[in-house]
This record gives structure tokens, C-alpha cells and sequence, in this order.
């Protein structure tokens, strides 16, 4: 009797495959076979020239060396960020500081990273100038190593935080009790307990940093990494697609380790009966200690991107410094560039309206209908799927399968790619906000008489507002900032800011990538600001509950490892 | 409700379409060019009727390049204007050019598809106070560059992104075959170490700044620099000042807008050069005339047509240099 019920849900499950297998499936395959066609059928000849290069093996080698360098380097840092607002006692007004500044560098494209951290610390840069000498060459090694730390900040700070604040702390007590001496304690109530979630922050950040196109494009200098040999191999001088879909496949590998990697490590998350507050020792070294680490940690951070809110409003920048609102006025006056900015707004808002839609149907087919866990499975493989995709591959193969179709150069081709290439994230947290809620609504609306859409209309979706707005949120944002797979499909029509910001690089117009960046970076913290508004008291009230939640999923043993995972997702780019 | 959804994303989706193809009466032009070229080109253009009826998009010469070769006649634009060897080899690739239905008036003869809107030369660029400052010698040659004198003094491009490069290049090779210029080439990269630039303006900027005394350049910019008073000098390497040409093509498409092109190609030829020739002052038309400064002291051809190909050889031949 409940199969037959199922017809609706079983729509929706075959919506969300078709669309998948349209554009996620096909073009996947293609990129697929287009790596191993040889001139005479299949052959593994493409590889064999793409990894015989000298310089392909030595991006490789770099690519490696680099992301692990960044993820070492990020992970530390994140860790006494979140140690700080986790365990001293520093002020409050602090501690929100640090959680808001550490997350701020989300709302802005990598490549804007870049492009300030040459106005900060290249020849003509702001500290440069400051200090009177260059501290060293940011082109290459030490350029892309800030970036990507910059870059892979918030996602290892939200991953670690989150972990922290499912720490049992009265083990501190314990410890204490035992005579334990400082470090020992540490090591054991805090540190211990975190080793899981510092592996999957190292891991995290590696992938982000190994598949990021925007950094090495603006300060890698001679510093190749794979990310840039696949862009060559693509839009370079002389393309090569059949090689250009072997590295791809390179990038993959890693990109499918990692994620499996942390999926794996999940196991492995110690995890408590129960939480309890518990005062924090008074310890002013540690506190002065960890406050000053922060704030030079976040301090940095603000500099690099001070730059970004100067350059454009001086008259000529390093030598005349007067203030002037020209550049911005040029801008707002360039007819092609505020069409650029409408089309990113456009396809952002599409992308957030369908991504929404896609996201909720997807989850509601899994956490709330009946039908068979076969069904089920297959969407949880398409999202993984989708996590494991760089942008830069989904981008290339979109290329590949579009190019000469009716979407060559259209909206509905971003829009298509931003919504597979975001798809894991908002899926887990629709999910799992869909799952929190009481089984038997749909059996008792039934008895009432109302059908399975009629319960989903009246009762899921009414509860699960909240989270719609943040999943809304989640792609409106990340469609403004993303530029690795728009790159390969963006048309003179369809620019949008990010890929504008691109071109313009080639012709080093910084005033105009710096203005660009602040409308990326204003209407970022606007939507954010809406939203907030938007899930408002609801979303307090939730955040009170899902804690309460929490606490007894924990006693059931089941919180913090998909509260990991599901943070994880929620900084993917 | 699923009905809904589908007609929603349905509606949103053709909505995107009707966005773009709103727009779709425009004529697209992709171009490589720097921003004064494409300045004239938009000033010809919007001050004869075209105003609105076109959209600009820049790319760097490699990627255009690549698009060019990638995509054929699938590609975005219907009006192209890019360094001609590239036009040659898509052309020759996909047959994507149709041929140019207007009189050009060329001074030389081109192939029918494509006329020619700007012409760079390559030469030396010095800074003059540097040079004193540090008691350098002027060089003659290319093949002084390689000179350990000049250790961290010169500055050059990068022949896998910018076809500036390619002048020097082409010059070594013929003059002193592929195996003289590997030496040469590696001398001057060890020589220019950091200042290896990605842009073919960047050497005469590093020279105006004082960073480098010596760079290889586009010889128009020199030129116009000394004029400006500023320490700057050029000179003609005695192998030869070679030349690359930018030139505009019309995609073979079946849309309506191939006519529309082919009038805005012609309007470019006609009515841009005046401001094109303020640039980039070699004289390809009937009746244009260079003044002197601009009349390089050098001239030569590569022994070999110039095509992609031939560039594929000779930035690997630079890729061993490194």
C-alpha cells in the first residue's frame, strides 16, 4: 500500500537523475573517453605524453608539495584560532570577532586573493612601501602559500571549531585531578580527541588548494601547478583537448582519494556521552598567548585585504595617493562592466532558486519518502559524486559536451554547471535538517486524509524555511564567487564578474578588478545580512533546539561525525 | 507540486535562454588587441552607425588562439580580430573565414579572408640613465643581450604567452640557425632571470621604471616614450627588426549577422586606422605614411611562413632555453 503512495516521489527521484545524468553523467563520460582517443581509437598514448613532459611531472611534483605545505600550515593556524575561542578566556566581543573575521575571506573569488596580495606585498605593494623593502618574491612559492592559506582559512576554523565545541570538557577536569601537568592534559583532553578532524582539515584544504584555479593564476609566477597546466592544455596557445582531459583525470585522483579519505577517518571521531560546560582555568600567559596569535593570524588577513578597499580610491597608486572615488564612478560609468555585474547577479539568483529547488527535492526523496533504499542510494552516490568533482574538470567537461549545442555561451550552462558543481553541500544540509523532523508527520496528515505533496506543502516545507534560505544562501554565494568551472563556459554575453576579473588581469587593470571584487565582497555580505533576517527568529529557535538535539544525538552517539562531514561539504568550492 | 517545480525550473531556464538571446542580434568581437587598438576600433565603429549593435570581448593571444583552434566556426563571435598566423592556421584547420567581400586597399597582398589592422616591430629598448648609471654598453644585437654584463639588467617575454617574444625569437633563429639561438636564448634568460615577462608591454615597463636598463620590446612604444621625453632609446638589432601583423576576419556562419560583420570589418579599415596609426604607425594602406622615427632601421622577414605550427616549434625551443 505504501508502494503506491510513491508515484510523486518516484517523479521527483527521476527528475533529479535525469537532470544528473544529463549533466553530470555525460559529460563525465565524454571527458572520459576524450582522455584515453588516440588517433586511431582507444589508447593510452595521451597519457603517456601529458605525464613524458618534463613540466607536466614537475606541476605535478609542485602541485603536491604546495597543497600539502598550505594544509600544514592552515590547519595550525586554524587550530589556535578555534583553540582561542574554544578554550581561554579571552573577551567575548573577542571571540565573535575571531569567528566572523575567520570566515570573512569566503565571500570573496580566490583570484582577488591574488591580485591583494601583490598590492600588499609585491614591489609596488602597501607593506612593501610601508617597511621600505619587499620581504621576499611573492610570485611563486611564497605568493601561493598565502593565498591558499587565506583561502583555506575558514573551511579548517569551521571544521575545527565545530569538533571543539563537541569536546567533552569536564575530561580537563579529570585530568586535572589525576595530576596530569599542562601539556599532558592538553594532549590528551584536547588535542587527542581532535586528531580526526585535523586530518580531515589537512585533507580539505589540500583538495581545495590542489584544484584552485584563481591563486596560481594571479601570483604563481613560474611556479606551475597542475591547476594551470590543465587551463593551458584547454585555452592555451596551442589546446590540446585529448591531453587537457588527461590532466583532468590526474586532478580527479586525488581530488577522489581525499574525499574518501575524510568519509573513512569519520569513523574515527571520538565521541562523548554527553557535554558539559565547564569553567575555564584561569591562565592569563595562555590567554595574552593564544590572543596574540590570533589576532597577528587574523590582523594579516585583514591587511592582505585592506588593499582591496585602498587601491581603487587613490588616484594613482603608489605615487599619488590622494583619495578619489574615479575609479569607482568608471566603473559604475562602464555599461559593459555593470552588464557583467547583472549577469553575475543573475546567474547567482538562478542558480540559488533552482539550486534550492534541486537540493529539497533531492532530500526530500531521501529523508522523507518511502521508497526503496536503492532509489535512495543512488542520489547519496550522485552527491558524492559532486563532491569529489573540481570545478576545473566539471568546468572542461561541460566544454567538451556543450560545445556547438544550443548552450554554447548561454546562461542555462553556468547555471547547469554551478548547480552540479554545488550540489553536495545543500543536499547534506536539506537532508539532514529534513531528517531531524518527526517521522510521523507524513503518516498522520495521511490519516487526516491529505496526500504525501499535500503533507510536504503543509507541514515539511512550512519547518524546513529555514534551511531553505540558507541553502539559497549557500549557492547565491558561492555562484558569486566561483570562477574554476565558469571560466571554460563563460561567453561575451554571459561574462560574469569573476571571469570578467580574468580578463582583466591580462591587462592589468587592477582599479577595475578591485571595484569588482568589492561588489562581489558588499552584495556577498548583503545576502548574507537577508538571510539572516529571513531565517530570523525561526532560525534561532532551531539553532536552540538542534543543540538540545544534539546533545542527545550524542548520547546516542551519532552527532559530531555528521556535523563534521556536513561542514566539510559546506566550504567546498 | 512536482508539476510546479518542473514548469518553475522550466520557465527559469528558458528565461536564461531568452536573456541571452535577447542580445542575440548583436554582433560579438573577439579581439586580442591592447586597449588603444581596441579604443580606435570602438571609436570607428560607434561614430559610424554601429553603436550598440556590437559587443566587445577581450582575450589574451593565447587564449583567443586556442579558441580559435578549438572551436572553429562553433565559436561565440562572428567579427575576430587577432594576430594573422592565427587566422592562417584556423583557417586552415576549419575553413571558419569568409572571404572579405569590401576593397581593403592593402599596400601588400593578404589572403581574402582577412586584412590587416595593425603591424608591431620588434626591437631593443634601453634606458638611457641606466645605462650610464651603471656604465653599460649599448647593444647592437640581440645576441649582446646574451653578454653576462648585463646579468639582472635585461628584461624579455615569454614566447608561451605573448607574441612580442616571437620577434626576438624569430630573429636569433634566422640569423644564426635553431642551434646558435639555443645558446643565445639561454644566455639572455639567465641574463633577464626574474624579469621574464608574460606581457608584450611588460619589458618597457620595467625599463621605464628604472627596474632593468635594457628590454625587448614592440618598437612603436619606444619611440613614442623617447618622444614623451622620457630616458628612453631604442635599437635596431642588427639581426633585424621582424614584424607581426594583427589582422580582422569574418566568421562563416549561416546567421544573419555575417552581413552586419562584414560592414563592421569594413568600417574598422576604413575609418580605424587613422586612430590605429597613432599607435601603432606602420603603414599598410594605400596612402598612409610613417615619419621617420617610425621607419625601423631593419626590416626583415622569417625565412619560413609564419604559423602556429612554426610558434609550437619555437616555444619549445625556448621551453629547453629555461
Amino acid at each position: 500500500m505504501v508502494r503506491k503512495k510513491n508515484t510523486e516521489a518516484r517523479i521527483i527521484w527521476l527528475l533529479v537523475c535525469i537532470m544528473f545524468a544529463a549533466f553530470l553523467a555525460y559529460p563525465a563520460i565524454l571527458l572520459l573517453v576524450e582522455s584515453f582517443r588516440g588517433e586511431s581509437g582507444f589508447s593510452f598514448q595521451n597519457y603517456a605524453e601529458v605525464f613524458g613532459t618534463k613540466g607536466f611531472a614537475r606541476a605535478l611534483r609542485n602541485s603536491f608539495a604546495i597543497s600539502a605545505g598550505g594544509s600544514v600550515i592552515t590547519t595550525c593556524l586554524a587550530f589556535v584560532l578555534a583553540y582561542t575561542v574554544n578554550y581561554t578566556n579571552v573577551s567575548r566581543t573577542f571571540k565573535k570577532g575571531v569567528r566572523t573575521l575567520a570566515v570573512l575571506p569566503m565571500l570573496l573569488p580566490t583570484i582577488t586573493y591574488g591580485f591583494a596580495i601583490i598590492y600588499s606585498f609585491g614591489k609596488q605593494g602597501l607593506f612593501t612601501k610601508l617597511l621600505g623593502r619587499q620581504l621576499f618574491d611573492i610570485y611563486g612559492i611564497a605568493g601561493l602559500l598565502i593565498g591558499y592559506v587565506i583561502y583555506t582559512l575558514p573551511v579548517a576554523f569551521m571544521l575545527i571549531h565545530n569538533t571543539m565545541g563537541y569536546i567533552d570538557r569536564k575530561f580537563m577536569v579529570v585530568s586535572r585531578v589525576m595530576g596530569d601537568d599542562a601539556l599532558s592534559s592538553f594532549l590528551g583532553t584536547v588535542a587527542r580527541p581532535l586528531v580526526g578532524t585535523l586530518a580531515v582539515s589537512f585533507i580539505q584544504c589540500f583538495f581545495l588548494c590542489f584544484t584552485d584555479f584563481g591563486i596560481p593564476a594571479s601570483v604563481g609566477g613560474r611556479f606551475e601547478v597542475v591547476a594551470v597546466v590543465l587551463y593551458k592544455e584547454m585555452l592555451g596557445s596551442v589546446p590540446n583537448f585529448q591531453n587537457g582531459a588527461v590532466v583532468a583525470m590526474v586532478m580527479l585522483l586525488p581530488s577522489v582519494v581525499s574525499i574518501w579519505i575524510i568519509h573513512y577517518l569519520e569513523r574515527y571521531n571520538i565521541r562523548y556521552s554527553k557535554l558539559s560546560e565547564i569553567e575555564i582555568k584561569k591562565n592569563k600567559v595562555r590567554d595574552t598567548a593564544c590572543a596574540a596569535v590570533t589576532s597577528a593570524v587574523l590582523l594579516f588577513v585583514a591587511a592582505v585585504f585592506a588593499v582591496i578597499f585602498i587601491v581603487p580610491f587613490v588616484k594613482g597608486w603608489p605615487y599619488d595617493m590622494s583619495f578619489t572615488l574615479d575609479n569607482v564612478r568608471n566603473v559604475f560609468a562602464d555599461s559593459a562592466l555593470t552588464a557583467v555585474y547583472g549577469n553575475s547577479l543573475y546567474v547567482a539568483a538562478a542558480t540559488a532558486v533552482l539550486g534550492t529547488l534541486l537540493a529539497y527535492g533531492a532530500a526530500v526523496v531521501t529523508a522523507r519518502s518511502t521508497i526503496s533504499s536503492r532509489f535512495k542510494g543512488v542520489i547519496e552516490g550522485i552527491a558524492s559524486v559532486t563532491n569529489t568533482l573540481p570545478g576545473m574538470v566539471l568546468g572542461i567537461a561541460f566544454m567538451l559536451a556543450f560545445t556547438g549545442s544550443s548552450l554554447q555561451s548561454t546562461f542555462a550552462i553556468l547555471i547547469l554547471c554551478n548547480l552540479i558543481h554545488f550540489f553536495a553541500t545543500p543536499y547534506m544540509m536539506m537532508k539532514n535538517s529534513l531528517a531531524k523532523m518527526n517521522l510521523s508527520w507524513e503518516k498522520t496528515a495521511k490519516l487526516m486524509g491529505d496526500s504525501w505533496l499535500k503533507t510536504l506543502a503543509r507541514i515539511v516545507t512550512p519547518n524546513a524555511l529555514s534551511t531553505l534560505v540558507e541553502v539559497f544562501g549557500y549557492y547565491f554565494i558561492n555562484a558569486m564567487v566561483t570562477v574554476s568551472a565558469v571560466i571554460f563556459l563563460a561567453g561575451a554575453r554571459t561574462m560574469v564578474i569573476t571571469t570578467k576579473i580574468k580578463e582583466l588581469q591580462h591587462f592589468a587593470k587592477f582599479n577595475e578588478i578591485f571595484v569588482l571584487s568589492l561588489l562581489i565582497l558588499f552584495t556577498n555580505l548583503a545576502a548574507k545580512l537577508i538571510i539572516r533576517l529571513l531565517a530570523g527568529q525561526k532560525w534561532k529557535e532551531r539553532r536552540r533546539v538542534e543543540h538540545e538535539e544534539n546533545k542527545k544525538n550524542i548520547n546516542c552517539g551519532a552527532g559530531s561525525g555528521a556535523f563534521i562531514r556536513h561542514d566539510a561539504h559546506r566550504v567546498q568550492k | 507540486m512536482v508539476l510546479a517545480l518542473g514548469l518553475l525550473s522550466g520557465m527559469t531556464l528558458t528565461g536564461c535562454k531568452n536573456k541571452a538571446e535577447a542580445a542575440d542580434n548583436e554582433v560579438v568581437l573577439y579581439t586580442n588587441a591592447d586597449d588603444e587598438a581596441v579604443e580606435a576600433m570602438k571609436n570607428a565603429l560607434d561614430n559610424h552607425g554601429f553603436e550598440g549593435k556590437y559587443i566587445v570581448q577581450t582575450f589574451g593571444t593565447s587564449e583567443l588562439g586556442g579558441k580559435l583552434l578549438a572551436e572553429g566556426n562553433d565559436i561565440e563571435a562572428d567579427l575576430i580580430t587577432m594576430s594573422s598566423f592565427y587566422l592562417e592556421s584556423a583557417q586552415k584547420e576549419h575553413e571558419m573565414f569568409a572571404d572579405l567581400t569590401f576593397e581593403t586597399g592593402a599596400m601588400e597582398e593578404y589572403p581574402a579572408y582577412y586584412t590587416p589592422i595593425t603591424a608591431q616591430e620588434g626591437a631593443i629598448i634601453y634606458n638611457t640613465e641606466m645605462l650610464k648609471e651603471n656604465d653599460l654598453p649599448v647593444p647592437g644585437s640581440i645576441k649582446d643581450l646574451a653578454d653576462p654584463v648585463y646579468k639582472d639588467m635585461i628584461s624579455v617575454t615569454d614566447i608561451q604567452s605573448s607574441s612580442t617574444a616571437w620577434l626576438l625569437i624569430q630573429a636569433i633563429v634566422n640569423e644564426y640557425g635553431e642551434d646558435g639561438a639555443k645558446g643565445i636564448l639561454t644566455d639572455i634568460y639567465a641574463n633577464a632571470g626574474a624579469h621574464i615577462e608574460d606581457s608584450g608591454s611588460g619589458p618597457i615597463k620595467k625599463v621605464r621604471a628604472g627596474e632593468v636598463a635594457i628590454g625587448f620590446g614592440l618598437r612603436h612604444q619606444a619611440v613614442a616614450d623617447k618622444e614623451e621625453g622620457l630616458p628612453i632609446d631604442y635599437a635596431d638589432p642588427s639581426e633585424g627588426n621582424f614584424t607581426l601583423t594583427e589582422s580582422v576576419a569574418v566568421v562563416e556562419k549561416d546567421s544573419g549577422k555575417k552581413d552586419l560583420s562584414m560592414e563592421m570589418a569594413e568600417c574598422i579599415i576604413k575609418y580605424g586606422r587613422e586612430e590605429l596609426l597613432e599607435t601603432y604607425p606602420i603603414p599598410l594602406y594605400d596612402g598612409e605614411k610613417a615619419d621617420d622615427a617610425n621607419q625601423s632601421g631593419n626590416p626583415k622577414v622569417f625565412s619560413e611562413k609564419l604559423s602556429v605550427d612554426l610558434l609550437e616549434k619555437h616555444q619549445a625551443l625556448s621551453e629547453e632555453c629555461k
